[in-house]
């Protein structure tokens, strides 16, 4: 190479290498089909979750058109499965959200003026007559839907799987199989770095990992604008434990990925210790009567507890059939992130070292 | 300037020492073999010297830069092909290319102008758009040369290029080689191909357990040879009498035949002695129509030095 050459280049720095792994490892993702297969999966997870209601007749929205109010005494309230329960002169709506401005009364098949009657919808849907009713017909027209909190837990609670199959999919093998494939005799004898390297690779992973989930839960709040007209309040705050939660189970896979030979071995550990060992680890402390606040997978809870107003605490319940006490353990938000923070951190820098260290024998 | 230099360098795995005090220093523009037996110590040194794997001690300079110590400026100038590598299966060559040549800090217009020079050098202008993941091995271990070659590094080094390839693959291996040479490189190649270090190197070291057992350039190597096989075709098929009276000769060690009218003759001693010897078989009555030798010549002294070091 002339000297010429040899002064125009200069060789990246160590932060300029890694949007350059980053891009091609992202480039292999894009590529790949397990890209493919995991944004397959969150479009079916979304499809059933939502088809399945319908098709069973339990739609989350819809419209109750001539509903028969029952008018009677406290003594002889009638319980429908659907439509309105009323005491004495008053009837409940047996529906989650009534769309107050689509209710129509009627009183034995006229419309009765909206001055007769008020309607409430806290403690029930309630419809409170300023009359008696006694002798007369009622019925009712209106819209529904279920809340915007059940219709997001719906989905949010199947958000855990897709993480856990993102972080299987794109950084279980990510580190083991320069080694197995022995594409590292390719890459490593290059003026880069393995941090960078790492890092790079890491961004790649993240990416599209974070593509899918978007994917899960942009359907999940497109579905939830069309079917129950409004997104949860805390929807949004669901997607950032999400990511964070993603960030915290690709580090660990990172971290089996930079300590295993071969990459069936990583995939699978990833796999189940995510799915299944942590969680078993997590039940267990139900019925044991300790709190696994320290494990990954049960601070992921809180994706779908932050859905709930007010949020959820710890319970306790008894089982005499079966002797013995469950304790519903709720992973606290503050506690979550910063466990989740701490297993992605300490995965990373332990990745990092690994790697830097891990020779290529073989 | 010694462009490769290493000095006591050693490798421990466990209680095996793969590579023991090796100190070595290649000039540049030389094209150096890298000899040994399987096991002896030649590809783990390489795996040093490109931070594939660390060194238990000693050290490992690349233009005067220890790869132990600062690796990432160290390969700055250095193209390799370790081993047989694999390239990732979903990019194509000019992909490939695009991606190291931007790790090493090429430019865009440098990258695209020199990406055409080397597939054109390892005549893979047909494939630059399919991906690497169809490709034969004899295609990636030439697109394994083309990358090493991409940035035009001052050092190259070479794990055993012509490994795995066809015999039609091995010849155009050593040609671009050869190509190389012409252009100044300083190449380091391990090889245990003796024919081929002959055919391409300048100098050639030997190592066996680890350790250096001689390290030379080709003619001295060439002084040091004790024992030649010569063939020798003669007009006419030769008797077993003559072949009892060729095996009485001074410094003839054996004797065979290997058709009607030839025969080969293992020789120790150089030219002096093979002069000799061709006076005293035409002094039989035989006439020589050929005399050569045959195999490597470098092969005997490697036999030689690998017995007696083990």
């Amino acid at each position: 190479m002339s000297e010429q050459q040899h002064h125009a280049r200069k060789l990246p720095t160590d932060i300029e290498h890694i949007p350059i792994v980053w891009r091609y490892e992202l480039l292999k993702h894009f590529r790949s089909w397990r890209l493919i297969g995991s944004i397959a999966i969150a479009a079916l997870v979304i499809a059933l979750i939502f088809v399945i209601p319908l098709a069973t007749g339990n739609p989350p929205s819809g419209t109750d058109k001539a509903v028969k109010l029952f008018v009677s005494g406290p003594q002889g309230i009638s319980i429908p499965s659907q439509g309105l329960l009323l005491p004495g002169n008053a009837g409940l709506i047996n529906r989650s959200v009534v769309v107050v401005s689509s209710l129509e009364v009627f009183q034995d098949g006229v419309r009765e003026p909206a001055a007769n009657w008020t309607f409430s919808s806290s403690g029930g849907n309630i419809i409170q007559f300023t009359h008696d009713t006694t002798g007369h017909t009622y019925t009712a027209t209106y819209r529904w839907h279920d809340t915007l909190e059940s219709f997001a837990s719906r989905f949010v609670g199947f958000a855990n799987l897709l993480i856990i199959i993102c972080a299987t999919f794109f950084g279980a093998d990510a580190i083991v199989s320069e080694y197995q494939a022995r594409t590292g005799y390719l890459i490593f004898p290059n003026p880069i770095r393995r941090v960078s390297l790492f890092l790079g690779k890491f961004g790649a992973s993240m990416t599209a990992s974070i593509l899918v989930i978007s994917v899960f839960y942009g359907a999940a709040a497109a579905l939830s604008f069309i079917s129950v007209s409004g997104l949860d309040k805390n929807f949004l705050t669901s997607f950032a434990f999400a990511l964070e939660y993603m960030l915290a189970v690709m580090a660990i896979a990172y971290l089996i990925s930079t300590l295993f030979k071969g990459t069936t071995g990583a995939i699978v550990l990833t796999f189940f210790l995510l799915f299944l060992i942590l969680p078993i680890i997590d039940a267990v402390g139900s019925t044991s009567g300790f709190r696994a606040w320290w494990s990954v997978t049960f601070s992921a809870g809180v994706m779908s507890n932050i859905l709930i107003i007010p949020y959820p605490v710890d319970s306790v319940s008894d089982i005499p059939s079966a002797g013995i006490t469950y304790h519903n353990y709720i992973p606290d938000p503050a506690t979550s992130a910063l466990v989740m923070l701490a297993y992605a951190i300490t995965a990373i820098v332990i990745s990092m070292v690994l790697f830097r260290r891990k020779e290529m024998t073989g | 300037m010694a462009m490769i230099e290493l000095e006591n360098l050693t490798k421990n795995f466990g209680p095996i020492k793969a590579v023991d005090s090796l100190t070595l220093s290649v000039d540049e523009g030389l094209t150096v073999g890298f000899l040994g037996p399987n096991g002896a110590g030649k590809t783990t040194t390489i795996k040093i010297l490109t931070d594939l794997i660390s060194a238990t001690s000693g050290r490992a300079m690349l233009q005067g830069i220890n790869v132990l110590t600062d690796p990432k400026k160290a390969l700055t100038n250095v193209g390799a092909v370790v081993e047989t590598p694999e390239f990732y299966p979903y990019l194509t060559p000019i992909e490939t290319l695009a991606y190291l040549g931007r790790i090493r800090g090429m430019h865009t217009k440098e990258i695209k102008d020199r990406t055409k020079e080397v597939i054109r050098q390892v005549k893979l202008e047909q494939w630059t758009t399919t991906r690497i993941g169809k490709f034969s091995k004899g295609m990636k271990q030439r697109l394994a040369i083309g990358q090493a070659l991409l940035h035009e590094p001052d050092i190259l080094i070479l794990d055993e290029p012509t490994s795995g390839l066809d015999p039609r693959g091995m010849v155009e291996v050593r040609g671009i080689i050869k190509e190389l040479k012409k252009e100044k490189y300083t190449i380091f190649m391990s090889s245990h191909l003796l024919g081929e270090v002959q055919e391409v190197c300048d100098k050639a070291a030997l190592i066996d357990h680890g350790k250096l057992l001689i390290y030379d350039t080709l003619e001295k190597l060439g002084t040091l040879i004790k024992v030649l096989s010569l063939e020798v075709m003669c007009l006419g098929d030769v008797s077993d009498s003559v072949l009892s009276k060729v095996r009485a000769f001074s410094n003839v060690k054996e004797v065979a035949r290997a058709t009607s009218n030839t025969f080969v003759v293992s020789l120790e001693g150089g030219p002096e002695e093979r002069a000799d010897l061709l006076q005293q078989i035409i002094s039989t009555g035989v006439k020589v129509t050929g005399f050569t030798t045959v195999g490597v010549p470098l092969e005997s002294l490697y036999m030689d030095l690998v017995k007696d070091s083990r």
